[in-house]
């Protein structure tokens, strides 16, 4: 595991990137929305995993949604990477009771492989100057059959672009992750689009059987993004989310893949095959925007390690700095306290 | 887009939409970039890989150009598929490795499009024991044909025949070309001094190289299970 002194330097090195200080908000994920919902298991599920949300019955759940930047401004029109932490209220559902967690965002892997990446990718990767291209250094680009450099939306005078482009073409196994988050764009509502939770657990099976999995959530209505040409506009979601669900709940399908002998379990970096098995544990239905914004919006603190018995964490040293790093930033801002699980009081 | 945007920009930003740019790009700047950075062809046919799930519902993309360029070309290679519908069948029960098959004409050209199970010099190999005839029949109406029929002779050079025409599947994901490109020729580093932004001019060039790909790995409803596999479960034999 991660000690706390890593954690530290792992939030400080986040918030020493923000392109403004956001004291009291989340350093990352930092504008975010919350909703309530239940998950009800498929028929399926408990044959692959026995923890208690995969049981059949229904399970209330809490959903934050959320734009991927750091810091106190909101730019939902802006290409971002996008949150979905879920927490699965167990036991009986009582919110701040026993529960297990669920983050996910829309890209599906990591830049970094470990802790020592990751600090290298924040000291390359930092908030930079940013000015649209000129117009003959454009055309030299197109000359040379190069990818354009995304013209600077208004109102955005840095940005950390050029250092992860620069990271990347250093260092191969951040290609991916670079290259995805630079087209990402923005969705037209946060039910659509598809959320990745990126890791490898393993689930355990009634037999005993354990697997390595990770898991996504897909959205019923189908995943689009906004016209990125068009201006952005910078406050649309949150309104777009309670106008849906006022009219009708939103759902998403929570997909399983099974990975194989040979696949990385512990590289958040590589993507497994499309051509794994994948099971369909559940559906979620999102009813209504959470009354209570301060406490389910904000307050609430999740934790990739909430887990309950039946899954397990993998390996993966990321998934490992995650545990402590959240805590930091948890007491950093005031959110509430880790609820110990069932598989913590252990 | 943005409000601080000059005539010029806005002119900038739309060359590469206008004819202008695009034939400049096609007829100077393609080509140019293919001489002074070339690129191989990489190969056709499923990524070589050891595991399990990688080796189920493979896919084969085979475009065979037709000797006759005429609707009576094209209508006798439809012919010879609709003459053989008996023999593809009891092929595709026999050898109980395909998941589907089709035969397509598009111009001048015969495609067979298949996903099986398994390695695919078998499962040519099979199919050659088993339907070698349709094979035959079809093949002699392709350019390169002759030399390899009758298939039943020419058993290992009909299967290098088949692979060449099979084409490069483009993976899933954008940077795996990448991956791909540096393979073939034979750099295995995990650093470089590379440029990401590069990325399109490398797909502009792998698609001047190979012309006809196959995009992605394929969409699957139901991954990492086998025609057999999935015959059992719904209890309909093999
Ligand atoms: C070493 C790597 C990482 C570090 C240091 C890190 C750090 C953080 C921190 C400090 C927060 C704010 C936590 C809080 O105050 O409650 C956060 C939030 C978040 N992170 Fe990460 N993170 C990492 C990797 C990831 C990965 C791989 C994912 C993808 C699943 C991810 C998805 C999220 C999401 C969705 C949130 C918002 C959660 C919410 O709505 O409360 N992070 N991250």
């Amino acid at each position: 595991m991660t000690g706390s002194s890593v954690a530290k330097q792992l939030v400080d090195a986040i918030i020493a990137n923000l392109p403004e200080p956001a004291p009291g908000l989340r350093p990352v994920h930092t504008m975010g929305v919350g909703v309530d919902g239940y998950f009800m298991a498929s028929d399926v599920a408990r044959n692959y995993c026995i923890a208690e949300h995969f049981r059949g019955h229904r399970v209330e759940v809490s959903v934050r949604f959320s734009n991927g930047f750091g810091g106190p401004k909101q730019h939902d029109g802006w290409s971002d990477v996008r949150g979905m932490a879920t927490r699965f209220h167990l036991q009986g559902g009582v919110k701040d009771g026993p529960a297990t967690d669920l983050i996910a965002t829309t890209l599906g892997e990591f830049f970094a492989r470990n802790v020592e990446d990751f600090f290298e990718f924040t000291k390359i990767a930092r908030q930079h100057p940013v000015q649209r291209e000129s117009p003959w250094r454009k055309i030299l680009d197109m000359l040379q059959l190069k990818e354009p450099v995304r013209d600077p939306y208004p109102k955005e005078t840095t940005n950390t672009d050029a250092g992860a482009l620069s990271y990347a073409n250093r260092y191969r196994f951040a290609q991916l992750a670079v290259f995805e988050a630079a087209q990402i764009g923005a969705p037209v509502s946060y039910t659509r689009a598809t959320y990745h939770a990126i890791h490898t657990f393993m689930v355990e099976d009634p037999h005993g059987v354990r697997r390595p999995v990770r898991f996504s959530w897909q959205p019923v209505a189908g995943v689009r993004t906004t016209d990125p040409t068009a201006t952005p506009v910078d406050k649309y979601l949150r309104h777009e989310l309670e106008e849906r669900l006022r009219r009708w709940p939103a759902r998403f399908m929570l997909m399983m893949t099974i990975g194989e002998a040979g696949d990385a379990l512990d590289d958040p970096t590589k993507p497994w095959s499309a051509r794994r098995v994948r099971v369909v544990m559940g559906t979620l239905t999102l009813t209504n925007l959470a009354k209570d914004q301060v406490a389910d919006g904000e307050r609430i603190s999740f934790n990739p390690w909430r887990l309950v018995p039946g899954i397990e964490p993998s390996g993966d040293p990321i998934l490992h700095a995650r545990r402590c790093a959240y805590e930091v930033s948890r007491e950093m801002r005031g959110g509430c306290p880790f609820i110990r699980s069932q598989a913590d009081a252990k | 887009m943005p409000s601080d945007e000059s005539w010029l920009d806005r002119f900038v930003s739309g060359l590469p939409e206008t004819r202008v740019f695009q034939r400049l790009a096609s007829w100077l700047l393609v080509p140019y970039w293919a001489w002074r950075t070339p690129v191989k062809p990489l190969p056709g046919g499923p990524h070589p890989s050891i595991q399990p799930g990688d080796n189920i519902q493979c896919m084969m993309n085979l475009i065979m150009p037709l000797k006759d360029k005429s609707p009576i070309g094209r209508a006798k290679a439809a012919l010879a598929i609709a003459q053989n519908k008996d023999a593809i069948y009891a092929g595709l029960d026999n050898v109980g490795t395909v998941h589907f098959a089709r035969f397509v004409i598009v111009g001048d050209n015969i495609c067979m499009f298949s996903v099986y199970d398994g390695d695919f010099t078998n499962y040519i190999r099979d199919f050659i024991a088993t339907i070698g005839g349709v094979f035959n029949a079809v093949v002699k109406l392709v350019e390169g044909g002759d030399a390899v029929t009758p298939c039943e002779h020419n058993v290992e050079a009909f299967i290098q025949w088949v692979h060449e025409r099979d084409l490069y599947q483009v993976p899933d994901t954008a940077t795996d070309l990448l991956r791909d490109q540096e393979a073939l020729n034979g750099d295995k580093a995990s650093f470089g001094h590379d440029d990401l932004r590069l990325l399109p001019r490398k797909v502009v060039l792998q698609l001047r190289a190979n012309a006809n790909v196959s995009l992605g790995s394929g969409y699957r409803a139901y991954p990492g299970f086998s025609a057999a596999q999935v015959r059992n479960q719904l209890g309909i034999g093999w």
